[in-house]
């Protein structure tokens, strides 16, 4: 080993970086949820209490559930339309496919403060882009950032928006994995095109279905930018769009219970461990 | 092999040369070379002082070499963290109105009443004062412009709905709450509901509670309790505002109220000093229908900042006389030529810039109006606690403006969360 120092200290940056700015930060965190902390101050012991705390705290509660609704109003629709322009993108009749899977792309890297603010214009109760477009239809005005749901809505639409591209050029990668050759003989032992679909496609792209749909929990378990920008540190009208990030960052930064904050963060960890295990069976599950 | 290893040694020597190179690591090595001048480094945000006043304050003290940075971003969180880390802090610090926060941790700050704050106190309004003051009676904060608030109201909506539209007439009808709330109704009823009397129910509740004498807290650090008679007054209120239907429920700082504000449908808001610049840039097209005058139920204050200098600072002395010099009345009166900061130094009310009259306000000299606010607001104690329990509550009366909660089932519920908050 010690032959090969100058190699090892090559690679070295890595695992210090690594230790200073994820080890470390990771087992404070841990050290921090048994303490009361302000930030500033001296750390006291807290034992258990922060994690009691958190459990009958009806906004940590609020802020799962808000969480998990934003999930599934913004995944299933995103992984559906993903699909969908993945499979066009695949299909042969299509011209300037560079163009379009680099339009595809282009909302991922558009900057997340840059979109919640265009959201929020269209969206906003008073003179919102969609209310000016439903009261020039004749329809009545949604108080989007008022109603529980429409904040979710707007949220999810946000986070639909951004990460639909991102999601369908994953896909597109898993499809043109598949064999031709595999569809070549479906189609002479008399196979339609939807046949080839759910008995070809989709069984060889579960593993990528798995991936996107694991990525997109953890993702969607960790939002934050998002509806602090839309509707505020609070989470707008009735916390609605109180996220388990955003009441993290809340408790940690403005009200300054860090050692709280750390809690809820070690909180969302297992919450997160848990559902993508739920989920992997889930998907895994299908073929049997 | 061997010539390998070495080409390898070499390019990480290199890299960590340019690395050395790049970022010097051995700062003040030309503090010895300097002839023995003071560094002070400074932090602010943009607009709380004014950048010439900071050029001008070099030049006043030569023997000081005064470091200002504009921290960008969330300048309290920087703050926090800088603190937490017990590394690169400023000597000198400006805190804005969550100086509270900071009490429990006074220890890292000078006291400036040992640096001889005591001799310019009554050069500044004793309210003021007061806040930059911990419990224990240790000076943190140096007082820099406040935030006097009054009634915002459009005169020309008002005399349509027949109010009185002179300010001084306005004044004397419309003196508390209640006669408020009545002209509001007016307002209503007049416009069909297309105007509204105020913007939203935490603009209400925030006023009414800004003009007593009490908040959450004694000054020992307990609890009044939700059933102090100014809380659950400011609270009733609030919620009766929005019963009647006086509220447009357009917050501070969005789209939506700069147009609600520019398109008419607001009448009037009890708001600081400071709001007279944020009204003219969201309604440029209501310029000159707009008047202020001494709010309903009282005079208040909103907001206004402080100047601190950190324990770990070497100079203190130094920096003491910087603070001093930047925040003298005649500086303070400077900067609200410039920047719109309200003086805290009384001694300079008296003078023409603040009696200069706006085209804005319909050519009214706005200006007395604050003044005379300034050296009425009631000298309140916050207690450290005091955001987090004001942020609960006024988070749960959004919850009944803009959700239509039961303000009955809202109330026993606040209590209990705030409760719940205090035991932590």
């Amino acid at each position: 080993m010690w032959e090969h120092r100058a190699l090892y200290v090559a690679i070295s940056p890595f695992y210090i970086l690594f230790a200073v700015f994820g080890l470390f930060p990771i087992g404070f965190s841990l050290y921090l949820a048994f303490h009361k902390w302000d930030g500033i101050g001296v750390m006291t012991y807290n034992g258990l209490n922060n994690f009691k705390y958190m459990l009958t705290d009806a906004e940590f509660w609020q802020a799962v559930g808000n969480t998990f609704m934003i999930w599934i109003y913004s995944t299933i629709p995103m992984l559906f339309f993903a699909l969908i322009i993945a499979f066009l993108l695949h299909a042969p009749f299509v011209k300037f496919r560079t163009l379009f899977r680099v339009g595809y792309f282009l909302p991922n890297v558009t900057s997340i403060v840059a979109v919640a603010i265009i959201f929020g214009a269209l969206f906003a109760n008073n003179y919102g882009f969609l209310n000016y477009l439903l009261q020039s239809v004749g329809l009545p005005v949604v108080e989007w950032l008022n109603a529980p749901w429409g904040i979710k809505v707007a949220i999810s639409s946000m986070v639909v928006w951004r990460w639909t591209g991102y999601n369908a050029v994953i896909y597109l990668a898993g499809l043109q994995s598949i064999p031709q050759t595999l569809y070549e003989a479906a189609k002479i032992d008399g196979a339609s095109g939807i046949q080839s679909f759910f008995r070809i496609t989709i069984p060889m792209l579960r593993p990528v279905i798995l991936f996107t749909v694991i990525t997109s929990t953890i993702g969607g378990m960790q939002l934050f930018t998002e509806p602090q920008i839309l509707v505020g540190n609070d989470g707008g009208a009735g916390a609605a769009g109180m996220t388990i990030v955003l009441y993290l960052y809340r408790e940690s930064f403005i009200n300054n219970y860090f050692g709280y904050g750390a809690a809820v963060g070690w909180g969302m960890f297992l919450i997160i461990a848990l559902f993508s295990i739920v989920n992997w069976k889930l998907v895994q599950g299908k073929s049997s | 092999m061997i010539r390998r290893k070495r080409t390898c040694w070499t390019a990480i020597l290199l890299v960590c040369v340019m690395l050395v190179s790049g970022c010097s690591i051995w700062p003040g090595q030309n503090d010895s070379s300097s002839n023995k001048k003071v560094t002070l480094t400074l932090w602010y945000w943009n607009r709380s002082i004014d950048d010439k006043l900071i050029a001008k304050a070099k030049e006043k003290f030569p023997n000081i070499e005064l470091t200002a940075q504009k921290i960008g971003g969330d300048f309290k969180a920087k703050l926090k963290t800088t603190l937490a880390a017990r590394s690169g802090e400023p000597d000198i610090v400006a805190l804005n109105d969550w100086i509270m926060e900071l009490f429990p941790s006074e220890d890292r700050f000078y006291n400036l009443y040992d640096l001889g704050a005591g001799d310019v106190e009554d050069q500044y309004l004793a309210w003021k004062w007061k806040q930059g003051v911990t419990p224990d009676g240790q000076m943190i904060g140096f007082p820099m412009d406040t935030g006097p608030t009054a009634l915002f109201y459009r005169a020309d909506l008002f005399k349509e709905a027949g109010l009185p539209s002179e300010p001084e007439e306005v004044a004397r009808q419309i003196n508390n709450w209640n006669a408020y709330s009545a002209a509001g109704e007016k307002i209503k009823e007049k416009f069909g509901g297309k105007v509204f009397l105020t913007d939203n129910i935490g603009t209400v509740y925030n006023q009414e509670l800004s003009q007593g004498t009490e908040r959450y807290f004694r000054p020992d650090g307990s609890f009044i309790g939700m059933d102090s008679p100014l809380v659950k007054q400011s609270w009733d209120t609030a919620v009766s505002f929005k019963q009647k239907g006086l509220l447009a429920n357009a917050d501070g700082w969005t789209p939506g109220w700069n147009a609600a504000m520019n398109n008419g449908e607001i009448a009037s808001f009890v708001g600081a000093v400071w709001m007279k610049q944020v009204l003219q840039e969201a309604a440029p097209d209501t310029s000159g229908k707009w008047r202020v005058t001494r709010a309903p139920g009282g005079d208040g204050n909103n907001g206004g900042s402080f100047l601190s200098i950190l324990k770990s600072s070497k100079h203190p002395k130094e920096a003491f006389e910087v603070i001093q010099w930047l925040q003298s009345p005649d500086n303070q009166l400077e900067q609200y030529k410039t920047l719109n900061l309200f003086p805290s130094a009384p001694g300079v009310f008296d003078t023409p810039a603040i009696k200069e009259e706006e085209p804005f306000f319909g050519g009214q000299a706005t200006g007395p109006v604050f003044a005379e606010s300034a050296q009425h607001v009631p000298e309140a104690f916050f207690g450290e606690r005091y955001p987090s329990v004001h942020n609960i509550i006024t988070r749960r009366l959004n919850d009944i403006a803009k959700q239509n909660a039961n303000p009955e089932q809202v109330w026993p519920d606040t209590v209990h969360r705030v409760e719940r908050e205090l035991q932590r």
